[in-house]
């Protein structure tokens, strides 16, 4: 904002009647803009920041009302149940993110410098999946995973897995989550990712083309540095939303008649302490747990990588 | 720069952009208003004497059974998982319904045995006392001997029970015949069979462990101690208990040789591979009706008196069976009708004679026996063995409020499923069982 106005004062035909003119239309913008936020701005407050708040006040309190400062963050971290979920969660993260970056960036860079119709098409393909909202993507992995209806019963076979039990033991479930995740999220993530690559000026292509740079070196040394900031991005709010997993383990237990522990994920175990035995101050004390590392990997990446920096 | 022209003019332009700028910001608001008038004026409208009733889709028709036969009456009929399987969806909604002091449903079916001991307990307050006069005495009188046991928490009858679920030994009398086999009265004559029939019959199955009620089926009926709350907050958990590897060692070779699967008996394909194949199951009351049909040819089925261990008296286990309570929010008139509904779901044989399971009340049974013996499925007849059967199902077995059986499906199926042994994974299974209830506020020991 401040650059816009020094730059207006600066202009040789800053006269007074055309900078009011811009003055008015700028505050028009504001208004509009305001406005236009106020819906998001209200429903976010609602359904955003009031929650987390009430959420942070419940996990330093007692059940009673009382202040406990970290006594729920502590009973909850000796609970059996908590370690195995957030080593799952972080088992299903680390195969979920690796494949985002490689693949996704991978992708995109390929489609970026294939012919454009060509790359439309596969862009559409590629989002398709992501269209079917995630419970229902979900039911279409039951199908997939059960060996007996699964159209790819020949691929399960050369697993041995004879039924739905077998393809979902405890050990496979972080790697099926993340195909599930990735065959959901991916397509997405390569469009906004071709957007990005949309956005290097052409010039610097050329410029790169005609120093002698081949197809791999200008993706990997002019494309892929110049988009990092929405690799940062990506890598944000995948983290965010993969170590909030619910639905997937929630649902195929549900499919298995209960063959997946209740408390998976630290989200089912926040659930679990929130709705089976009503604790609803343990339940926060999880949520917390998973705000404060959400909040940390994304400072992390937001300085390491400078996101915010306008240059 | 300030000449009143040009601001009048700012102003003259601003107006109708604030005005749009203004409507937007309420439009919004109103849009998020909209819910709580939502809400509102739904609650308006449940002041009139609507019934709410949650049941799973099995009891559908015996509602719409009584909203027939009671046509003045508003019933709003939900229906939800049936909180099987150790899902938690009915404390999940009474846990919200708890926080926000109002929306509970007046009646709920759960298949979930466990759930008096959970739902009465202070974390979520919610079914009514049955036995203060709410229901007359004379309909709680009408159960079975012990029936109403799983119901009973310190004194207090929380729920009746819409249907016994004991065990029994169900089997292909045509199959039997077929093979020039005699029906087993013991565990160990059953085990003997199913490795005769691995090597002379292959294919054909004398049980399954796919699913996570198997400890109902197999631990239960061999005295396992593994849940048995001895007295108020200490329960018995002993994985390596004699009683419960007896049955695992019997069931694991058993596993290996394929004449028991583990395929869950409720698998899309279960009923296709295993028609007219399965020569004996053990399994609760409801599987005759409820999972038989259509994979055993009509008129083949037969049942026969729960195993027996050779020694001591028979003793059974039971899968579900299925509980109706009532809410404790509930006052005057809307109270007793709520009341009249809970008594007529669960002991009328309108309600009684159409549910697959046999009726634990008492003076429904002979009917419900009779219905079935009519419905030709089955080749001998029913009644003395399931009437029998009722009585015996073993005491130590008690309701907790966690989900036993999800426990042992993520511990014990899904060890079978990777390759173990039942026997190898009972002390994961009793571990995991001990943490539940610790964290639950029991003490656990090992000994009786």
């Amino acid at each position: 904002m401040k650059s816009v106005v020094s730059h207006q004062a600066s202009t040789p035909q800053g006269t007074t009647d055309s900078l009011g003119s811009k003055l008015r239309r700028k505050r028009k913008n504001g208004v509009a803009g305001y406005a236009f936020v106020s819906g998001y701005f209200i429903l976010l407050a609602l359904f955003g920041i009031a929650p987390a708040v009430y959420a942070i006040c419940l996990a330093f309190t007692s059940t009673g009302g009382h202040v406990v400062g970290l006594s729920n963050f502590i009973k909850t971290g000796e609970d059996f149940r908590f370690l195995p979920a957030f080593e799952n969660i972080a088992e299903y993260l680390s195969i979920w993110l690796a494949s985002l970056v490689v693949i996704v960036i991978g992708l995109a860079l390929m489609l970026h410098s294939i012919s454009r119709k060509v790359s439309a098409a596969f862009r559409f393909i590629f989002y398709l999946p992501g269209a079917l909202a995630g419970a229902a993507s979900v039911l279409v992995w039951l199908f997939m995973l059960d060996p007996t209806v699964s159209p790819w019963r020949l691929f399960l076979g050369i697993f041995d897995f004879k039924n739905l039990g077998q393809t979902i033991l405890p050990g496979h479930l972080p790697i099926i989550f993340a195909i599930i995740a990735f065959w959901a999220g991916a397509g997405g993530w390569i469009v906004v990712t071709y957007g990005a690559l949309n956005n290097i000026p052409n010039e610097l292509i050329e410029a790169a083309e005609l120093d002698g740079a081949g197809p791999m070196q200008t993706a990997l040394r002019i494309k892929l540095p110049l988009i990092k900031k929405w690799i940062t991005f990506m890598l944000i709010l995948a983290f965010a939303a993969g170590t909030q997993l619910f639905v997937e383990p929630q649902l195929v237990g549900e499919a298995s008649l209960g063959l997946i522990s209740p408390t998976w994920s630290p989200n089912e175990l926040a659930y679990y302490f929130a709705f089976q035995n009503n604790n609803f101050n343990y339940a926060a004390a999880i949520s917390v747990d998973l705000l404060v590392i959400g909040l940390l990997c994304a400072a992390v990446l937001v300085f390491r990588t400078k996101l915010f920096e306008v240059e | 720069m300030s000449s009143p022209i040009r601001s009048k003019e700012g102003r003259r332009r601003l107006r109708p952009k604030l005005r749009s700028s203004v409507l937007a910001i309420v439009a919004s608001a109103l849009a998020v208003a909209t819910f709580g008038v939502a809400t509102s004026a739904s609650a308006a409208a449940a002041k009139k004497p609507t019934i709410t009733i949650w049941v799973d889709s099995t009891r559908v028709p015996q509602v719409k059974a009584y909203e027939k036969a009671h046509p003045t009456v508003k019933i709003d009929m939900v229906t939800y998982n049936g909180n099987a399987n150790g899902s938690g969806s009915l404390q999940s909604r009474i846990a919200l319904d708890n926080r926000v002091g109002g929306g509970w449903p007046d009646i709920v079916f759960s298949e979930e045995n466990n759930d008096a001991a959970s739902l009465a307990s202070s974390q979520f307050n919610y079914p009514a006392v049955l036995n203060n006069g709410t229901v007359p005495s004379k309909v709680l009188g009408g159960y079975a001997a012990g029936t109403l046991a799983g119901c009973t928490v310190n004194g207090k009858v929380y729920c009746l029970r819409n249907d016994l679920a004991m065990n029994l030994l169900f089997y292909n009398s045509a199959l039997m015949t077929q093979f020039g086999y005699t029906v087993p009265t013991t565990w160990q004559g059953w085990a003997a069979l199913g490795a005769e029939v691995a090597t002379q019959h292959p294919g054909y199955i004398v049980g399954s462990v796919g699913d996570n009620w198997d400890d109902d089926i197999y631990l239960w009926p061999s005295e396992c101690h593994v849940n048995d709350v001895i007295k108020t907050d200490t329960i018995v958990i002993n994985g390596a208990d004699p009683n419960c590897t007896r049955a695992t060692q019997l069931i694991d070779p058993l596993v290996k040789d394929g004449s028991v699967t583990t395929d869950s008996v409720f698998s899309s394909t279960f009923g296709t591979t295993y028609k007219n194949k399965i020569l004996m199951m053990v399994g609760p009351a409801w599987y005759g009706q409820y999972l038989f049909p259509g994979i055993v040819t009509n008129g083949d089925l037969a049942v026969a008196d729960p195993l027996s261990w050779g020694s001591g008296p028979t003793v059974t286990g039971e899968v579900g069976g299925g509980l109706w309570f009532m809410s404790s929010h509930l006052k005057g008139a809307t109270k007793a009708l709520t009341a009249s509904i809970l008594t007529w779901l669960s002991t009328s044989y309108g309600s009684q004679g159409i549910s697959p399971g046999y009726p634990a009340y008492v003076a429904d049974e002979t009917a419900w026996v009779a219905g079935q013996q009519a419905s030709g499925l089955y080749s001998n007849q029913i009644a003395p063995v399931f009437a029998k059967a009722a009585t015996e199902v073993w005491s130590g077995w008690s309701p907790v409020p966690w989900s036993t059986d999800s426990v042992f499906g993520s511990t014990v199926v899904t060890g079978i499923n990777s390759g173990q042994t039942l026997t190898s994974q009972l002390s994961a299974f009793a571990s995991q069982l001990a943490d539940y209830a610790q964290s639950d506020g029991y003490t656990v020991v090992t000994t009786p």
